[in-house]
């Protein structure tokens, strides 16, 4: 065990017991670079979210006020954006450039660019990445099947994947279900060779994408089985949930908080956190409309102060969850957790109130790079830059070693201090 | 040598000469292209940043969207448009036929697919279907496939093919709700004792809605409990969640309390509606009227899964009109119904409570809070109920047996899967195709040394027969002609795996002819076989879905949310579809009828008077022309509204692309949309006066805005108005109107304007009038409606509704082809019947795929 890492461990609140690191790291491996994405599907209020200035010396606008402590940390990339058509329904491209629909022409589909980082941390860590939202997802994760994936939608059943440890019986049953699973998978796999011999080619595409998700599971059993016998780290979730009612704030903070102890112990290094449409937000003091209506404000200012609101809301809880990755010294490294933690704060739609999908409201914290403050990624053109050539930016900070990611045309500098 | 006069006549210049000169006698498709289409569509800045050139000779995988597109919109009659063009009727459909012949046959070849895309099954038809594979009438009251991904809508459609892909999330989640539902279905071991549960008024519990321990607000006595806030649930202390899986005899003795005290205004509960009492197994829920005033028994005979919660709860769609909604403001009602039938009473409760009431309440005695002993609203009263089971006719249970026989052996697995996963697997076998699973089951129970290892492994085997791709993956190639056409036409119709008589008709040639298929689907929809469609394929066409993605404002349409008046209006549409397939209507009376179905609330919405005061949906027949069939219908009109205000685009796209099929391009991506501002009073068309000036967005809202413009009378959730009321904002109090004059006094000594005061402004007319782009103008919704009902237009409504069959059918939209024109004529020798035109689509190579 790693004396240091205990000292600093006391110094923050709640961690009573020491985190059971998932990962045998030792003193002289690399630290590990996270990536956590914030995301919702309306985009942000314009005028509230980008500073009327570029550079690092610009005021804080309304949404962002929360975030006011880290604003040498964070870059607000204006002018980026897929290059979508107006309107609902584009903004699942947040993570990866491309539609469901054009996805085919694509070798890995619309993969995001979260499972790639996720696909790079595999056999690494306990979980290659874990996702969650309240309600409902915003579809903003996709395989390299062109297949989105659902997140925990409460936070008890995000508690019971992440720390639940089961008794040896459970354990035991547990056991014995992967082994049967792995055997039916074993028996419609023989029977899948088949049908593949005599499948015309139409076919051969769902079958691939069949025999995909067999071959997946089956290495996702495996590594379960050797998960099994070590312990989770312990979290106590129960005060987040002992006032006397829950609130939306109450949840999204277990959320975050969970995620940020699963980092600390190494339990994952991927995250995505959505802000769904179809929540109440009438927790939140002075809201009374549902999210989408707000967007639709037709400029009446007391619909606009709700949606500032809701946006704000969501940049308390992403500010809130980059203070507590910044209290934890990052073992074996220098500076903070947040400083090895790229989060990503953005929509993949521009301002639900115009249906545009240009110009992205797009933060980048933490993560160790020399930030930029606001920054204008148009280019000498006047076009604006595909989002992709940030992502490949990211990605190539997490040790992603590619000159490409989707729509890219290049990188976004933004370098690392 | 066709295709290369297209390119040479690209190339040419274009002339007033050749324009007269094509339109004289016989002239070929890319002459008219040139002549009618290319002074527009040529050039630098091309209208619609469509160029003619972008055609090229002939389709190709590139630009085979553009030829369907310019197909689409010559046929429409939007292109070329009206006042610009010279097009005559007989060059129009020579234009027409060259671009259908042109794309004959290229769809394929530019990759598109034109059989149906083979797919997972989504998770709607997985339930029915694992139902029926194992013969029971539900999979399980536990809700076993509640952790399956949901799955995504395209268009509304949940039968879409490039949506429905595998992950190994899918097959785990999969894998682990089928051993939930066999493990529901097969039992051994031990049978359960039957016992019987008495259930007093006082085992009876109101659940809570904070998360807190404590029983929720209810009235009891020592032998009942009332039902107050139809938000609760009454569960019993005795009897919280069934202990085994099997059959229970539940009876429930209950009455209605108090029906038509209250005045309906303002309960919200419409004195003609009885009392009804809702049981909850899990999300299986069965409704029963109560009579009033009597106590009755109500009874249920039902399979409950082990674990499965029993509650109880009042359906209704009132007592949320007081307050912000919440159940405690509507003790209020009690306040002024017997401040107003009963002064004595209400001077002695008032005696009673105000002095002992907290300051803050004590001075209002109106306040909710002294009134809660006296509510006499209407609501179910419950005085105790019986429990007996688990009951079974036979152990193991009959349900059991017929799937795996009386007394089944691992040794026999072959016997028993086979017809479980021809059943599942909706084919025939191929040789040695059941090896591996039997395999499974074989080791299985040599490994398990427990008594019941036989049934234990078979049900694994049972769970692999389901986790094949066989069962997950339809419209595969896999199987013979007659077993795909009788498993799609029955994943159609219900949902689910082909019966065996089903299989046995398709097999034996019953089902090839155009008469055969209308036979049966006929009798499919006479004995109510057919239902899903009749719910899911028109919710998933008209997108009702969406109904609540952008809800009507909760201030200024309040009856909406607090009547859950989008379930009324999701109810409408279907039940006017379902009207419409019962009596084999044309289908253009779907468009634009006379009639729809009302019950009192829309009623309300739709300004009807005279209509019976209940919940109930009966037929009601509109005197004035502008409402009936799907273009008056309050969900349409809801569902593209925004929550403040209304958009005639919204509503033009939808009318486009649902009932006249053409999909106008979405605005590009580098047009700067100004945001709608409904702070000053400007009527929608000064609001979009840039469609018309600005030739970037007159170069389609031309063609678009027209179709919508119509609906300007009907405001956010469907109601009619003269006026824009809602661009006028309201009156600001003295003190806030004292504060503007002393602003307005500081900006006039800087010199500038006073400030804007909306609410001074008269309110504006609406002007529905319109022109559409071939030329057609309209004054109001009532010429908008008999324009729509043109021959040209009712045709196009009958194809783009054999289209929308086909795209719920084969899993994407299909291209326009002569086998769409077959459909169409034959559904027009049967004037264009709903169930002839369905049974034409079934009936066509589109489906059969042959």
């Amino acid at each position: 065990m790693n004396m240091t890492r205990r000292s600093v461990l006391k110094g923050i609140g709640g961690a009573l017991t020491l985190p059971l690191l998932e990962t045998r790291m030792v003193a002289s491996q690399q630290p590990p670079t996270r990536f956590l994405v914030v995301g919702n599907p309306l985009g942000m209020h314009p005028l509230h979210f980008f500073p009327a200035e570029y550079g690092p010396q610009f005021a804080l606008p309304e949404t962002l006020r929360s975030l006011e402590w880290a604003r040498d940390r964070l870059t607000i990339v204006s002018h980026t954006d897929h290059g979508m058509n107006n309107g609902h329904g584009r903004e699942i491209s947040f993570l990866n450039g491309i539609l469901p629909e054009n996805s085919a022409s694509y070798p890995e589909k619309n993969v995001s660019v979260d499972q790639v980082m996720a696909r790079r941390t595999h056999g690494r860590v306990r979980f290659s990445s874990v996702h969650a939202a309240l309600q409902r997802g915003i579809r903003m994760s996709w395989n390299a099947n062109g297949v989105d994936l659902k997140p925990f939608t409460e936070p008890h059943r995000l508690f019971d994947h992440l720390f639940l440890n089961l008794t040896s019986e459970e354990k035991a049953v547990r056991r014995q279900l992967i082994v049967r699973n792995g055997s039916i998978l074993d028996a419609v796999g023989e029977q899948l060779a088949g049908l593949r011999q005599s499948a015309s080619r139409r076919d051969r595409e769902r079958l691939d994408q069949y025999e995909t998700s067999v071959r997946e599971l089956e290495g996702s059993l495996r590594d379960r089985s050797g998960w099994l016998d070590r312990d989770k780290p312990k979290f106590d979730i129960s005060r987040h949930f002992a006032g006397p009612e829950t609130t939306l704030e109450n949840r999204y903070n277990a959320i975050f908080d969970m995620i940020a102890y699963a980092f600390e112990t190494d339990l994952t290094r991927v995250a995505t956190v959505a802000f769904p449409n179809e929540l109440n937000y009438t927790d939140i003091g002075g809201v009374t409309r549902g999210y989408h209506a707000c967007t639709h404000n037709g400029k009446k200012e007391e619909v606009i102060a709700e949606l500032i609101g809701i946006e704000s809301f969501q940049i308390a809880q992403l500010s809130r969850c980059l203070r507590k990755l910044d209290a934890v010294s990052e073992p074996n490294a220098d500076g903070t957790m947040l400083d090895h933690t790229m989060v990503l704060f953005g929509s993949g739609m521009g301002y639900g109130g115009t249906h545009s999908n240009r110009n992205l409201p797009i933060l980048v914290a933490g993560g160790g790079f020399r930030h930029r403050g606001h920054v204008d990624a148009r280019g000498a053109s006047g076009v604006n830059m595909p989002l992709c050539n940030l992502y490949l930016t990211l990605l190539q900070r997490f040790g992603v070693e590619r000159d490409r990611f989707n729509t890219s045309t290049g990188s976004f500098d933004l370098r690392h201090a | 040598m066709r295709n290369g006069l297209v390119a040479a006549l690209l190339l040419g210049a274009f002339s007033t000469g050749q324009r007269a000169a094509a339109d004289e006698g016989s002239v070929s498709g890319p002459r008219i292209l040139q002549a009618h289409c290319a002074h527009c569509h040529g050039g630098e800045e091309p209208f619609g940043r469509f160029r003619i050139s972008a055609l090229g000779d002939s389709p190709g995988r590139e630009n085979i969207g553009l030829w369907q597109k310019s197909l689409e919109f010559v046929r429409a009659e939007i292109m070329p448009p009206a006042g610009a063009s010279t097009l005559t009727d007989a060059n129009r459909r020579r234009l027409i036929a060259f671009l259908r012949n042109e794309l004959r046959g290229k769809g394929e070849q530019a990759g598109r697919l034109s059989q149906a895309a083979p797919r997972r099954l989504n998770n709607r038809e997985l339930a029915n279907s694992v139902r029926d594979v194992l013969k029971v009438d539900h999979i399980g009251t536990h809700q076993p496939l509640a952790d399956l991904l949901g799955d995504a809508l395209h268009h509304g459609f949940d039968t879409d093919g490039d949506s429905l892909g595998m992950s190994q999330f899918h097959l785990e989640q999969c894998i682990e709700a089928f051993r939930k539902v066999v493990e529901a279905t097969v039992l051994y071991g031990e049978r359960p004792q039957r016992r019987f549960y008495a259930v007093t008024a006082s085992d009876m519990r109101m659940t809570n809605l904070s998360q807190r321990r404590g029983e929720g607000r209810a009235h009891r006595t020592a032998e009942s409990i009332d039902f107050l806030d139809p938000r609760l649930r009454v569960y019993f202390s005795n009897f919280e969640r069934a202990p085994a899986t099997g059959r229970y005899r539940i009876r429930i003795l209950a009455t209605g309390k108090d029906r038509g005290i209250y005045d309906s205004a303002a309960t919200g509960i419409y004195d003609g509606d009885p009392i009804r009492l809702s049981v909850h197994l899990g999300d299986r829920v069965s409704v029963f009227e109560l009579p009033d005033e009597t106590p009755t028994e109500i009874e249920l005979d039902e399979w409950i899964t082990e674990g499965t919660r029993l509650e109880l709860s009042y359906p209704t769609d009132g007592l949320r009109l007081r307050g912000n909604g919440n159940f405690k403001f509507q003790f209020a009602i009690a306040h002024d119904y017997i401040k107003r039938t009963d002064p004595k009473r209400y001077a002695a409760v008032l005696g009673e409570r105000l002095p002992k009431a907290p300051a803050r309440t004590a001075r209002s005695p109106g306040h909710w809070s002294h009134w809660t002993e006296q509510w006499q609203g209407p609501r179910p009263r419950l005085f105790r109920a019986e429990i007996e089971g688990p009951l079974y006719e036979s152990w193991p249970p009959r349900r059991q047996v017929a799937v795996l026989g009386a007394d089944p052996k691992a040794s026999d697995a072959a016997d028993i899967l086979h017809p479980i996963a021809e059943r599942a697997w909706r084919r025939e076998l191929h040789d040695g195709e059941l090896d591996p699973i039997v395999g499974l089951v074989e080791k299985i129970a040599a490994e398990d040394r427990s008594p019941d290892a036989d049934i234990r492994a078979l049900k694994e085997g049972v769970v692999a027969v389901l986790a094949s791709p066989a069962f997950l993956l339809v419209n595969s190639g896999d199987g013979s002609a007659s077993e795909k056409f009788a498993s799609k036409l029955s994943y159609f119709l219900r949902g689910t795996i082909p019966s065996r008589r089903m299989r046995e008709a398709a097999r034996s040639g019953n089902l090839a002819t155009f008469d055969a298929v209308r036979a049966e689907i006929g009798r499919q929809f006479d004995l109510d076989q057919a239902d899903e469609f009749l719910h899911e394929f028109p919710y998933a066409w008209l997108e009702l879905d969406r109904i609540n993605f952008m809800a009507p404002d909760p201030d200024r349409f309040p009856l909406y949310s607090r009547k859950r008046l989008s379930e009324d209006m999701v109810a409408e549409a279907l039940r006017f579809f379902r009207h419409a397939v019962e009596g084999n209507l044309p289908l253009p009376e779907l468009l634009a009828a006379d009639y729809s179905f009302l019950n009192a609330d829309l009623a309300r919405v739709y300004g009807v008077e005279g209509v019976p005061q209940d919940s109930q949906f009966r037929k009601y027949t509109f005197a004035d022309g502008r409402r009936g069939g799907l273009l008056g219908m309050g969900a349409f009109l809801t569902l593209t509204a925004d929550s403040l205000s209304t958009s005639p685009i919204h509503r033009a796209v939808y009318v486009m692309e649902k009932f006249l099929g053409i999909r106008p391009a979405p605005p590009p991506a580098d047009v700067e949309i100004a945001e709608p501002d409904v702070r000053q009073a400007k009527s929608i068309k000064e609001i979009l006066a840039a469609h018309t000036t600005d030739p970037t967005c007159a170069s389609c809202h031309r063609s678009i805005d027209p179709y919508g413009y119509a609906f300007e009378n009907f405001d956010s959730v469907g109601a009619w108005r003269e006026e824009y009321m809602g661009h006028i904002a309201p009156k600001p109090s003295r003190a806030e109107l004292l504060e503007i004059e002393a602003q307005d006094r500081k900006r006039a000594a800087m010199g500038l304007a006073p400030s804007e005061k909306p609410w001074e402004k008269k309110p504006i007319p609406v002007d529905a009038a319109s022109r559409f782009p071939s030329g057609a103008a309209y004054h109001d919704i009532v010429e908008y409606r008999r324009h729509l009902l043109s021959d040209a237009n009712r045709e196009r409504f009958v194809r783009c509704f054999i289209t929308k069959l086909l795209t719920y059918a084969n899993g994407h939209e299909v291209e326009d082809s002569p086998e769409i024109d077959g459909i169409l004529a034959l559904s027009a020798e049967n004037e264009y019947r709903i169930v002839d035109t369905i049974a034409a689509v079934i009936d066509s190579p589109l489906f059969r795929e042959e």
